[in-house]
């Protein structure tokens, strides 16, 4: 299966170091990363570690995104979030020695560096400034859940909740050559039984709600594209 | 905050505040409540018997030892409280708190009684301002440690971030208990109490 990303195998030549909040560590760190690190590459849908599991190391997400997905105390499966490239995952679990929190699945083919929890730990011991970037990437993965938190408890209705999480990604723009002015495209690779997970209903009522935003023209859909046509209506709908 | 939450946190206003270098042999009250205990060696060991001592060689224990007050606090007592930078880590000896965050719309939370737990350190070392509530449900036993103290033993020891990690996983989790055990609230709309931790 051809991967349309470039594989990156050298962690001190990663052209993406730099903007990831883990990855930018002094030269000889990042010796000691290659030199325990596994690369792998994924397809989409592959799982890289169970809820519950025991941990047995932290994934570093090159190049793709995966979901985090847990169950709740109903017994539904409901998403966390999506990690992007330059998360690490499964740090907690690596750190605590404690089960994996979350089940992690890639969205789309992906890349990421395998890195077993006994070298983690003497990696993290061993220099100091990964504790630092640990400790960083922890810190902003806890505000991510408080606002997480926030976000769903605020939302009332499904709408306001869909509209929410669209102007959400909408923060990660595709860049499109052909795109209108003042419409902003997306890449959305979650499925509608997805969606509903993330902000809690039926695909029944995401299918009902999308295609409500569709007659409205607030978006347009075409494969994994979404295009917001009417951000400011989409913003309406927004009432927290 | 919801009718749970205000009826228990309505009970005291008691905000927790310590003073340092205190004589500390002799239990005293303090003006909002608290009482200070004798530091003995059972309550030494117990002290030590937390998520962030536990990964600190001796050195650095002994160390964050003299600053160290350890007493009970009432039912109701605000350990840490959004939006106000904490004065001092909190570690938990004993005792029952509701983790909560404030919303709009109430309140989410979550009771938390496990021994050992930490509270305040991802204010502390973000510099950020908490974004969650930390409320006694009942009389605790707790150990406070300024945070000035902590802060320059973590500079002068950049090694310590690795026990830093291990508190900011288990703060990482009980964000995760609080969106998963309140999940049914956030998706129908329904009032709930705290739930149990797992």
């Amino acid at each position: 299966m051809a991967y349309h990303f470039q594989i990156i195998e050298d962690c001190l030549k990663c052209a993406f170091r730099e903007q990831s909040l883990f990855c930018d560590l002094p030269r000889e760190a990042l010796i000691r990363l290659q030199q325990i690190k596994a690369t792998s590459v994924y397809p989409k849908g592959a799982l890289l570690c169970l809820e519950g599991q025991s941990p047995r190391g932290i994934f570093i997400l090159c190049t793709g995104r995966a979901k985090l997905s847990t169950t709740s105390s109903e017994g539904k499966s409901m998403i966390l979030r999506v990690a992007e490239p330059g998360e690490v995952l499964g740090l907690t679990a690596a750190v605590a020695n404690s089960p994996y929190e979350a089940t992690v699945e890639t969205l789309e083919p992906s890349q990421a560096n395998f890195i077993a929890q006994a070298d983690f730990v003497r990696f993290l011991q061993e220099f100091p400034d990964v504790g630092l970037k640990v400790a960083k990437q922890l810190t902003h993965n806890c505000k991510c859940a408080y606002d997480e938190i926030r976000s769903l408890g605020l939302s009332n209705s499904v709408p306001e909740k869909l509209a929410k999480l669209i102007l959400r990604w909408a923060e990660h723009p595709l860049e499109l050559s052909s795109k209108k002015p003042n419409e902003t495209a997306l890449r959305v690779t979650l499925t509608q039984e997805e969606i509903a997970q993330f902000i809690g209903t039926s695909r029944e009522t995401v299918s009902r709600v999308l295609t409500s935003f569709r007659r409205k023209g607030l978006i347009r859909v075409k494969g994994a594209t979404w295009t917001i046509t009417n951000r400011r209506a989409l913003e309406n709908l927004v009432t927290t | 905050m919801d009718d749970y939450q205000s009826s228990r946190a309505g009970k005291s206003g008691n905000h927790l505040t310590v003073t340092n270098g205190g004589d500390c042999r002799h239990s005293t009250s303090l003006s909002n409540g608290s009482i200070k205990q004798p530091m003995n060696s059972t309550t030494a060991n117990a002290a030590a018997a937390n998520e962030l001592y536990e990964m600190l060689s001796p050195e650095l224990r002994a160390k964050l030892a003299s600053s160290e007050q350890r007493m009970i606090v009432p039912e109701g007592t605000p350990l840490i409280q959004q939006g106000v930078p904490p004065e001092n880590l909190v570690i938990m000896h004993s005792g029952k708190v509701a983790v909560s965050l404030n919303c709009m719309s109430g309140s989410a939370s979550l009771e938390y009684s496990e021994p050992g737990k930490v509270f305040g350190m991802r204010a502390l070392v973000s510099g950020e301002l908490p974004e969650i509530n930390v409320t006694c449900l009942e009389p605790c036993s707790i150990t406070t440690l300024p945070r000035t103290d902590f802060v320059a033993l973590l500079e002068s020891n950049p090694a310590i971030y690795f026990a830093v990690a291990k508190v900011l996983s288990t703060d990482l989790k009980i964000a995760d208990r609080i969106l998963r055990n309140n999940s049914r609230r956030f998706f129908c709309g329904s009032r709930s109490r705290p739930a149990k931790s797992n």
